[in-house]
């Protein structure tokens, strides 16, 4: 039945679907795993890094972009998707600010890039874009956001989420561990990130990339050197809770 | 033939019976000896012969019929052989026995006779210290007009009943038939597949209807069954159906089963295997990020 209904994108089939957007969402989970946090003073992005060809220059294969000096995103799916993506909302950023003279909120943001992605849904000729995106940022009252949007042009807030691939794996590590105890504390919320990606990236620490944005500062990429730092915290918190458990177990 | 809303044309079925059987004739009497000798040099083409490891001869009968066997693995696809490979393989001493040759449309090479060595897809081993215990290595795909050829080959024309066949393959998890939403299944998962004199348990649950197996794990599947041999597919759902180590991982419930049991000796040795094997198939790919 799905072929008669999948190749011009403004058909439903009988049932409903559009198909050309449940494929676009598998695109998004040939992406590696992206997750997002909000604490209550900080946001944090963290993603899997992909493994770059010995002659290529990892700066040009970034996953994390900001989009304004106080907004930034995390993506999964097809690159070139997203590039035109992030620089329609830098774009659209600017443009608000000297058309407005205030930056843009992020719900403001997200919402121009979830009716973007909606346009392609219902345009003939035109596929949607295979990517989801992760937003966070903090508007001027302070406020910390996480908002998460899809092929389908949807957006909804989230207190924690993850897209990409093994999205789901990581989804299930968050709703068991994200407590308000676990995000009041801008370290905690970091350590959550890191714990989150490393239940289902293969090669630890070197293969995580993290940003965070803390209120009233700018973005802040943590360098590789950084980020073992906290990996290797993690993994002595962890020695530490196993010798107590086998220590009452005796 | 008709037109749709959307510029296709389809071909419309059409029930006047008489008017189909005379055209079949007529095409069949159009059939010069040009092309039944394209046809017979295609089927030539698209045989598959099972050679005697290192040499170019073929096996002059069935592999399973020359040696005894009492247990038989097979993996089908990169994700089953890499975890057979670093799991099973890696544990114990197997020597090649032979490799399955085949050419169809989904073979890389246009060249079916010259194939070179690194493309005999399917190997087959058997335990040194045990020889009773074969495993097939197929990473090629086998043709639904091949698959015939290569069960006669392998399996031969009666075989002995006291062999147990266990199926190793995976499939993509947007073919698995669900109410639930393909976004809440929680992939890799295995669901298995038995013939009815498979009395043994397996070791996660049951192929639920209306699923289906395709290709050659369902050909042996069904030749087991009409051949009352026990057999069990143990089939993998994934969303990654290149080589992927959480997919490849998936399998190793499969470790605990009477298939399998004893073949795998050290299996955190296993997974370093395993992931090193993951990180140098590795495809460069800008496309996804």
């Amino acid at each position: 039945m799905a072929s008669r209904y999948d190749r011009a994108i403004t058909v439903f089939s009988p049932d409903g679907h559009l198909f050309q957007v449940e494929y676009a969402q598998e695109a998004v989970k040939k992406g590696s795993t992206a997750v997002g946090i909000r604490g209550t003073n900080i946001v944090v992005l963290g993603v899997e890094k992909k493994s770059v060809a010995k002659l290529q220059d990892e700066r040009t294969v970034r996953k994390i972009c900001a989009l304004d000096d106080h907004v930034c995103m995390a993506f999964a799916g097809l690159t070139a998707d997203a590039r035109v993506v992030i620089n329609r909302a830098r774009v659209e950023c600017q443009s608000h600010k000297l058309t407005v003279e205030d930056s843009v909120t992020v719900e403001y943001i997200t919402r121009f890039i979830a009716t973007l992605k909606q346009k392609y849904t219902q345009s003939n000729g035109r596929r949607p874009f295979g990517i989801s995106a992760l937003i966070v940022g903090f508007d001027d009252d302070g406020i910390p956001r996480l908002y998460q949007t899809d092929p389908s042009g949807t957006y909804h807030a989230w207190k924690a989420n993850a897209i990409g691939r093994s999205a789901k794996t990581v989804r299930e590590f968050l709703e068991k561990n994200y407590t308000e105890d676990a995000i009041s504390n801008d370290n905690e919320a970091i350590k959550l990130a890191i714990r989150a990606l490393l239940e289902v990236v293969q090669s630890g620490g070197k293969n995580i990339e993290l940003a965070i944005i803390r209120r009233n500062q700018p973005l802040k990429m943590f360098s590789a050197k950084e980020i073992e730092l906290q990996v290797s915290e993690l993994e002595k918190e962890k020695e530490e809770a196993e010798k107590k458990k086998s220590k009452k177990t005796v | 033939m008709a037109a749709t809303f959307f510029g296709e044309v389809v071909k419309a079925p059409c029930r006047a019976g008489a008017e189909d059987d005379e055209e079949e004739e007529e095409e069949r009497r159009r059939e010069t000896p040009e092309d039944r000798e394209v046809r017979r040099q295609l089927a030539r083409k698209r045989e598959v012969r099972l050679l005697r490891r290192q040499t170019k001869a073929s096996l002059e009968v069935a592999l399973l019929e020359k040696y005894s066997c009492s247990r038989f693995i097979i993996a089908v696809g990169n994700n089953a052989v890499a975890f057979l490979s670093s799991f099973v393989m890696n544990s114990g001493v197997w020597e090649e026995v032979g490799c399955a040759k085949l050419w169809n449309e989904w073979c890389r090479t246009t060249d079916a006779v010259h194939m070179s060595p690194t493309e005999a897809h399917c190997v087959f081993y058997h335990l040194k210290s045990n020889p009773s215990v074969f495993l097939c290595q197929c990473s090629c795909y086998v043709a639904e007009d091949q698959q015939y050829q290569w069960l006669e080959k392998v399996f031969g024309s009666c075989p002995k009943k006291n062999m147990q066949v266990t199926v190793l393959t995976c499939r993509h998890v947007t073919d698995y038939k669900t109410s639930e939403s393909t976004g809440s299944l929680p992939s890799p998962f295995l669901k298995a597949l038995k013939t009815q004199n498979f009395k043994d348990p397996v070791c996660c649950s049951l192929l639920e209807q209306p699923n289906i197996v395709h290709d050659l794990p369902a050909a042996v599947l069904s030749y087991c069954q009409v051949w009352q041999l026990p057999a069990v597919l143990y089939l993998c759902y994934t969303d990654v159906m290149k080589l992927d180590l959480l997919t490849a991982e998936a399998f190793k419930p499969v470790l605990s089963s009477r298939g399998l049991k004893g073949l795998a000796k050290n299996v955190p040795q296993s997974t370093e295997i395993l992931r090193k094997l993951m990180t140098a198939n590795e495809v460069q790919s800008n496309i996804y990020t």
